[in-house]
Order: C-alpha cells, then sequence, then structure tokens
C-alpha cells in the first residue's frame, strides 16, 4: 500500500525537477563543438572549468554534434550559440541563415598539405600533378587546398584529387595517395610520435582565411547582447587562460576527453600546435580581409553562387572589453 | 489463364487512386508542415515541393541526376551480385552441412552485428575509396538476409520429396536441379527483394564515409552546403531507384514462380 502511494508521488517530485529552472539560477546551455573531444576544445574546458561561463550566467554542456548541425539549430534560434568554422558561416548567410560569427578563435588556417619526404613541398607549386587526398570537396580543408592551389598559380586540373574521407593518415603510409590535406595542430603531432618524417605546405603562410569561430544568430544579437556578450568574454577568458597556462589547460582536458592519458605525448603536442594557431595580439578579433578571402575561395570552388557583404558576417563588438 | 491475367489488372488498378490518395496525402502533410514552420525561425529546414520538384527536373536535364544515380545503381548491382553470390555459395554449403553451419554461424552472426556504419571507414582504409569499398559495403548488407532464405529454403525440403529422390537414385546434379533449386527458389527471391532494397543503404553508407560522387554523396553535400532542396532531390532520386529495384526484383520473382501463382489459384471456368 505504502509503495502504491510512493511511487507515484516519486515520479511527481522527478517531474515536478525537470520541468523547474535550474536550482542555481544558471541558464543552461548545449554548446555544439563540431567535432569529438579533444584538447582543441581546452579554451571552452578552461572557461568551463574556472567558472567562467557561470559568472556570465550559463550552465553549459559540450555536444559533440557536427558544426552544420549546430549552425541549423544556431539559425532556428534552437540553441543560443555555436562553435563552427568561419566557411561554414559564410555558406549558411549564403542560404540565407542568419547566423553572425561573435569571437574569432583560431588566428591562423588551420590547414595544411602533407607528404612523405619523396614529395618535396617547398612551395604551392609543388603540388603539381601529385595525387591529394582530402576528406570531403567543401569546408576548411577544400578551401584551404583551393588557396593554396591559387597562391601556386594552379587550379585542380594540375592536380589528381581524390575524396578519401578521414582516413588521411592511413592513405598517405600506404601509398594510397602523394599527400593529403589536414589540419595542422592534429596530423603532423601524429606522424610525428609515430616517427613518421614529413613535408608540409601551410595555408595560413600563403593566404589569410578565417577559421574557427563562436557564432550565434541576429536574434541573439539584436535582442540580448548582453547575453552574448557575456559568453563571449567567458570563452575568450577561458582562451586566454589556455595560452598563459597551456600543462595547466592538458591537465583540465582530462577530465573532459575519454583516453587522453593513453595518448598524452602526441596530444600535448597537439595542443602545443593548437596554442600557435590561436595566439594574437588582440584575442577574438576579426579581420574583414580573411572574410574576403575565404569568400572568394568558395565562389572560385563554386561553393556558394553569390558572395553575401562581409560586415553581416561578424561582429567585434563583443569581443571589446 | 486470361481470366487470371484480367482478374490481376483489375486488382491494380482498383488500388491505383489509393496510391494516389496517399501520395496527395503526403504533398498535403508537407504543405501543411510548411505553413506551420512559414513565419518562424526554422523556415529554411523543409524546402517548398515547388523548389524540389524545379531543381529536379534542373538536375535531370543537366545530367547531374543520371550521373550520380549512376554511381550509385552500379554499387548497387555490384553489391547486390558479389553479396548474393556468396549468400548463395555460403547457404548451400550451410544447409548441407551441420559442421560447416555451426563453424560458420557465430562468424556470420558477427557480421550483421557489426554497425556497417562503423565498418564503412575500417572498409574505406583497407579497400581504398574508390568503387571497392562501396561494393563491399552494399555485399555486407545484402548478403545475410538472402543466406538466411537460402539456407531456410533448402533445409525446409519435405523428407518424402527427399526420399522420393533417393528411391529414384537421382544423381547429385538431378536433386539439385530438380528438388534443391526449385524448393529454394520461392525464398531465395523473397531473400534478393529484400536485399535490393538494403543495397541502396549500403551504396549511400559507403558514399557518405568517403566519395565524390553518387546520390549519397549529393545528400552529403547538400548537407554541408545547407542546400535543403539538393538534399530532397538526392533522397527523392534515391527512393525512386529502390523502388525501381524493388520492382523489378518482384517481377523477376512473379515470372520465376508463375508456376506457383497458377497452382495457388483457382482457374474459373
Amino acid at each position: 500500500m505504502q509503495t502504491k502511494i510512493l511511487i507515484p508521488i516519486l515520479l511527481f517530485a522527478l517531474l515536478l525537477t525537470a520541468c523547474s529552472p535550474s536550482p542555481t539560477g544558471l541558464e543552461p546551455v548545449t554548446l555544439p563543438m563540431g567535432y569529438v573531444a579533444n584538447v582543441q576544445f581546452s579554451p571552452f574546458y578552461m572557461a568551463e572549468e574556472r567558472g567562467y561561463f557561470k559568472e556570465a550566467g550559463f550552465d553549459v554542456t559540450f555536444d559533440y554534434r557536427w558544426e552544420t548541425d549546430g549552425i541549423r539549430l544556431v539559425a532556428a534560434e534552437e540553441i543560443p550559440f555555436t562553435v563552427a568554422s568561419g566557411d561554414q558561416v559564410i555558406q549558411a548567410r549564403s542560404q540565407g541563415l542568419p547566423v553572425v560569427a561573435i569571437a574569432a578563435w583560431y588566428q591562423r588556417f588551420p590547414v595544411a598539405v602533407v607528404a612523405l619526404p619523396e614529395y618535396p613541398l617547398d612551395t604551392p607549386e609543388d603540388l603539381r600533378g601529385l595525387t591529394i587526398g582530402i576528406p570531403e570537396t567543401f569546408g576548411a580543408s577544400y578551401i584551404g587546398l583551393r588557396a593554396l592551389l591559387k597562391a601556386g598559380g594552379l587550379t585542380e586540373n594540375d592536380i589528381d584529387l581524390q575524396v578519401i574521407g578521414y582516413t588521411q593518415i592511413a592513405a598517405l603510409t600506404a601509398g594510397t595517395v602523394d599527400a593529403i590535406v589536414v589540419y595542422a595542430n592534429n596530423a603532423p603531432a601524429i606522424l610525428e610520435h609515430e616517427g613518421i618524417a614529413f613535408n608540409a605546405l601551410y595555408t595560413a603562410d600563403y593566404a589569410s582565411l578565417v577559421s574557427a569561430v563562436l557564432a550565434t544568430n541576429e536574434t541573439m544579437i539584436k535582442e540580448q547582447p548582453e547575453r552574448v556578450r557575456a559568453f563571449t568574454q567567458a570563452f575568450l577568458h577561458g582562451l586566454q587562460d589556455v595560452l598563459d597556462e597551456p600543462e595547466t589547460a592538458f591537465e583540465i582536458c582530462d577530465a573532459y576527453i575519454e583516453g587522453l592519458s593513453e595518448n598524452t605525448e602526441t596530444q600535448r603536442a597537439v595542443l602545443t600546435h593548437s596554442i600557435e594557431l590561436w595566439s594574437a595580439p588582440q584575442l577574438g578579433h576579426f579581420q574583414t580581409e580573411s572574410w574576403e578571402t575565404a569568400q572568394q575561395t568558395m565562389l572560385d570552388a563554386g561553393l556558394i553562387e553569390k558572395a553575401v557583404p562581409p560586415d553581416t558576417l561578424f561582429t567585434n563588438t563583443f569581443v571589446q572589453k | 489463364m486470361q481470366k487470371l491475367s484480367k482478374r490481376a489488372k483489375n486488382t491494380h488498378s482498383h488500388y491505383t487512386p489509393l496510391y494516389l490518395l496517399s501520395l496527395g496525402l503526403l504533398l498535403s502533410l508537407w504543405q501543411g508542415a510548411l505553413w506551420a514552420i512559414k513565419d518562424t525561425p526554422r523556415h529554411f529546414i523543409l524546402p517548398t515541393p515547388g523548389a524540389v520538384i524545379e531543381r529536379f527536373i534542373r538536375m535531370m536535364t543537366d545530367g547531374t541526376l543520371p550521373y550520380h544515380a549512376s554511381v550509385t545503381l552500379t554499387e548497387m548491382s555490384l553489391g547486390l551480385t558479389l553479396g548474393t553470390t556468396t549468400a548463395l555459395l555460403l547457404g548451400y554449403a550451410v544447409a548441407h552441412s551441420h559442421i560447416l553451419a555451426h563453424m560458420l554461424e557465430p562468424i556470420i552472426v558477427t557480421s550483421q552485428a557489426l554497425p556497417t556504419v562503423a565498418l564503412a571507414p575500417l572498409l574505406t582504409i583497407w579497400f581504398g575509396p574508390g568503387l571497392t569499398s562501396k561494393v563491399v559495403v552494399c555485399a555486407l548488407i545484402v548478403f545475410f538476409p538472402i543466406l538466411v532464405n537460402v539456407s531456410a529454403g533448402l533445409q525446409n525440403i519435405a523428407s518424402q520429396q527427399r526420399d522420393l529422390f533417393l528411391l529414384l537414385e537421382a544423381s547429385r546434379w538431378q536433386k539439385f536441379l530438380k528438388l534443391e533449386v526449385p524448393a529454394a527458389l520461392p525464398a531465395f527471391l523473397t531473400g534478393l527483394r529484400v536485399g535490393g532494397t538494403s543495397a541502396a543503404m549500403g551504396a549511400v553508407v559507403g558514399e557518405f564515409v568517403a566519395s565524390s560522387e553518387g546520390l549519397g554523396y549529393l545528400v552529403k553535400q547538400g548537407q554541408n552546403l545547407y542546400d535543403t532542396p539538393l538534399m530532397f532531390v538526392a533522397i527523392l532520386t534515391l527512393t525512386i531507384l529502390t523502388l525501381l529495384v524493388y520492382g523489378t526484383l518482384g517481377l523477376i520473382e512473379r515470372l520465376s514462380l508463375k508456376w506457383r501463382f497458377l497452382n495457388n489459384t483457382t482457374i474459373e471456368a
């Protein structure tokens, strides 16, 4: 009899708990990261661990879905913020999705082309005639390659481009391709760890392209700018702390990344390479040129049909202290 | 026979209005959803039927869609061929040998328990990003239903029929051709129909992992370019392709088993 009364009461209590706001008064926010849990997300982990998000009024949950999903959810006003590549913001806005980048994360474009030592890669012209493996024919990897080809006076017709998915390193070591398009902070660290010598050509040495950003939607900017500023500043605070304390940042990552302790040497190198791409005198600031170059590259590649005004793609308003 | 054909035709034409009604209902639901999200931030997630049809026509006339459809169809056909051949050989072996059956069963069941989506990247590494990996993914998906049906068809041959062939001192070849093939054929063709529709899924999974062509590639491209009409066109074309494959295999089944339908139907005087 007591059980018959107790169970409904417990269920009702659970229901009330689910419906009631967070007891801490924080706003629950799901943040799509666009990739699997990785040391590259250490600025966010640092901001969470040191309570910067909470101070800003947010209870953040990291969600490792694809960046395209994050962009769609932000555009649909289902969630307020997402991590995404700058080219995804351009892509989305060209299709009428009202997303806006509010803080630059990477200051150097992270894409590179890597080859084994028998293929010299001193200049982009050295890409001529190579069989190059790429994950996809869209996104940051693709525009990074296109920018390198353009810098070398080449087109896609001058190389043999093979879409190989995310099997780049296996394809390179198996000799299926001569070179691969990778993220400069990730694959080189893995190759170094495996003792595999390589040559690399970095897009950032030849073109300034916008890279990973924090993004929101127009409604948030118009109606809740104080929330946008608070979240942005919390992120930038976390980013600054990582740049100042890389070792601490790495230790903090352990709580967020399954299996990090099995792979510390490589992942420590990934974080070191990543930090090199994030550093800047003014964290979070965008340069219009980087958006224009990225957009032109995407137009040339046929990824977008028409350009959108660069000033609709981003704002530096919320990175000012 | 004429009366049977006429009755069959009447049956199909009787259902045609229902098929059209079903299509009309689908389009109404689509339009209803569009009205529901029209003035909301979600308005971009669903394209209009007009936008999809316009894009479909454009891609058909400029040759893009036939090209990508042919790529996926090639992968499906080769995957179905490989999967069917493997299933026939293994199914026959398993039906005739208890030892082999018990030895292979764990391997066969495990091959199906492995999620193909997780296996596809490995297959791309082992077989390369080209046609082969997609064909292997298709074959893996297709072969299990065919194998199970072939094996069951052979094992369910009535003992009286086996005894009869034994009494008549039929050779192994005669037993295969005149007893086992007719007995297993219905089950095999049913499995083939199921496998045929699954082949589309296999091709798309392979293309999702690593491809620059095919209908799965178009879906992925549409997703990453926020081009929802392109996604819908690719999915629609894939559906049409799958229905055609299903229909063709169903027709082959009806033609191959005509004797069965005749025997099961009352012929009116």
